[in-house]
């Protein structure tokens, strides 16, 4: 992409929201909005690079959106008509609440926007991909090729999401009173679920998906703009970019997984996790601690250690029983588990996953039996640790991660490692 | 005295003006300027004079929504348009010494260009007693 193409497509992607908000306060419409200004960026992005950003481009966009949204309304008015079916629409009840209770008309609209995206009538894959599109800016082509789904079922997500925000007669306001503090639950999940899609696969042959987590942290950079006072936002924002520091260092040079204990620590990030350990050591005195301030806390204290053997394990073991107590996760109870064997012994850690085995929501997930195998190597049951890593090779999706898994089996086993190989793993 | 001068229009007058050919040809770009100038100079001189209260113009009749009760619930209509249809398109509310003189302003709001275009003149009351006078 040339370095015009490239500078455009940022600054579409930061009006798209701006755009969108301003279009569907005041014409409504918000399905039908949403095309429109994916087409207006469509004819901005192909336009500009060539022949130059407009003086004002939030008004060019709004204006050709506007136009835009015009003729799709006139189509469905004009079809409508034509079967003889007219759009007509009950005012939901809390439309109708006193003014009283409305908020600040300013209230920012990237902000509703995302609240509107992520409401809970959605499903979760539904809520991703209408924030990647109508607060992210992207085209339905990219956030399919993010989540590796062909175009066409992308397409059908989002228009059910936008379908559903119409039937449930949402109106374009943020959420007020009790419900407030769920529904911005609610947004921060959806931007640490992309978040962890792109992370997760990084190694993958999704090389792409790193670009999901590069659009997790600004969108969530962008929300703690907005927020700047709530410790929660900012713990996730830190929380994302303490992981992100290790991408460098997290394969080697056939793609394949590095753990962190053996991870080469000067490729971490350092600017991102001075960034990281700055926000959250702001956020944690500000009141009540959450889920994702205690993560981002652990994650700091990992960055923290000039290398593995120096990692503060009692202070993880001491944030993972605190994050245990305000979760009933079944994963934080597997960390908090390899944390202790890390602090206290791997007997000590072994006890605790012996706990985990008949956990149902643990069924098929490769962690268990991966975390177990680690510690039975550790205390030299070299036989259950080999049939362990099988057992989580087995049960991961992910081509990197069976490669280490198989392997760290086959040195178990005194065959030869096939790490770095050219085989199929 | 306050007057509400009503001007209307199709939706295809509207595209006829955004340069879209319907069974007549699009406005070309000098003649929609010609009419935003000769509004400015219209309504600026209206201002000068005292006589001018405000003047708006109205979105597209797409862009309408019709609200009814239906047994106790708000309902809304997007849309309740027909293309064709002359609606409101837009308003100049003037406070001059008579209806005649309303008139006077009214006539240099007709297109002379659209033959049968015409304004209405209305008295705005001032009060509910003027309903009954």
């Amino acid at each position: 992409m040339s370095e015009a193409a490239s500078s455009v497509e940022g600054l579409l992607r930061a009006l798209a929201p701006q755009v969108l908000g301003a279009l569907v306060r005041r014409y409504g419409h918000f399905d039908s909005a949403e095309d429109a200004v994916q087409e207006a960026l469509i004819v901005a992005a192909s336009g500009w690079p060539r022949d130059g950003v407009p003086e004002n481009p939030r008004g060019w966009l709004i204006t050709v959106a506007s136009r835009r949204l015009t003729d799709l309304l006139r189509g469905e008015q004009a079809r409508r008509r034509r079967e003889d079916t007219v759009a007509r629409w009950v005012l939901p009840e809390q439309w109708q609440a006193p003014a009283a209770d409305r908020p600040p008309a300013d209230a920012d609209d990237t902000l509703i926007l995302l609240f509107l995206c992520c409401h809970p009538a959605l499903s979760p894959a539904s809520q991703i991909a209408l924030t990647l599109r109508a607060v992210g800016g992207l085209s339905t082509a990219e956030v399919a090729r993010a989540f590796l789904v062909p175009e066409a079922t992308m397409t059908r997500r989002i228009s059910r999401g936008k379908q559903r925000i119409r039937d449930s007669g949402l109106r374009f306001a943020p959420p007020t009173g009790p419900e407030r503090a769920d529904r911005l639950a609610a947004v921060l999940h959806v931007l640490y679920l992309i978040f962890t899609e792109g992370y997760a696969r990084t190694a993958g042959p999704g090389l792409l998906r790193g670009d999901l987590t590069a659009e997790a942290i600004r969108l969530t950079r962008l929300v703690q703009r907005l927020l700047p006072d709530d410790p929660e936002v900012t713990g996730l924002l830190a929380l994302m970019l303490l992981t992100d520091a290790r991408a460098p260092a997290r394969t080697g040079p056939n793609g394949e997984l590095v753990p962190m204990a053996e991870q080469d620590r000067r490729r971490w990030r350092a600017d991102q996790i001075a960034e990281g350990i700055a926000l959250i050591t702001a956020a944690l005195p500000r009141g009540v601690v959450g889920p994702y301030q205690l993560q981002a806390a652990i994650a700091a204290v990992h960055d923290e250690a000039p290398d593995a053997a120096a990692t503060d394990w009692a202070q993880i073991t001491a944030l993972y029983k605190v994050l245990l107590a305000i979760s009933e996760n079944p994963v934080v109870a597997l960390n908090h588990a390899v944390a202790v064997a890390m602090s206290r012994g791997a007997p000590a850690g072994l006890a605790l996953l012996a706990e985990l085995a008949d956990d149902a929501r643990l069924a098929d997930d490769p962690r268990l039996p991966a975390a177990r195998a680690h510690l039975w190597e550790l205390t030299g049951e070299r036989v259950a640790a080999r049939e362990a890593f099988r057992m989580a090779a087995a049960r991961s999706t992910n081509l990197a991660q069976q490669r280490y898994l198989n392997a760290r089996a086959d040195r178990l086993a005194g065959e030869p490692p096939t790490v770095g190989g050219g085989g199929a793993g | 005295m306050k007057y509400m001068i009503l001007l209307y229009g199709s939706q295809q007058d509207y595209d006829v003006l955004s340069g879209r050919a319907t069974d007549r040809p699009a406005m070309s770009a000098e003649q929609v300027a010609a009419m935003h100038k000769h509004m400015e100079t219209f309504h600026q001189a209206l201002a000068e004079s005292g006589e001018l209260v405000d003047a708006r113009g109205l979105s597209e009749p797409v862009h309408a929504r019709r609200v009814q009760v239906r047994d106790g619930a708000p309902v809304v209509t997007d849309g309740p348009y027909p293309e064709t249809q002359e609606v409101l398109a837009g308003y100049t509310i003037v406070e001059c010494a008579s209806f005649d003189r309303a008139t006077e302003i009214a006539s240099g709001l007709v297109d002379p260009d659209a033959p049968g275009g015409y304004v209405d003149v209305r008295p705005v009351l001032e009060g509910v007693e003027d309903l009954a006078g």
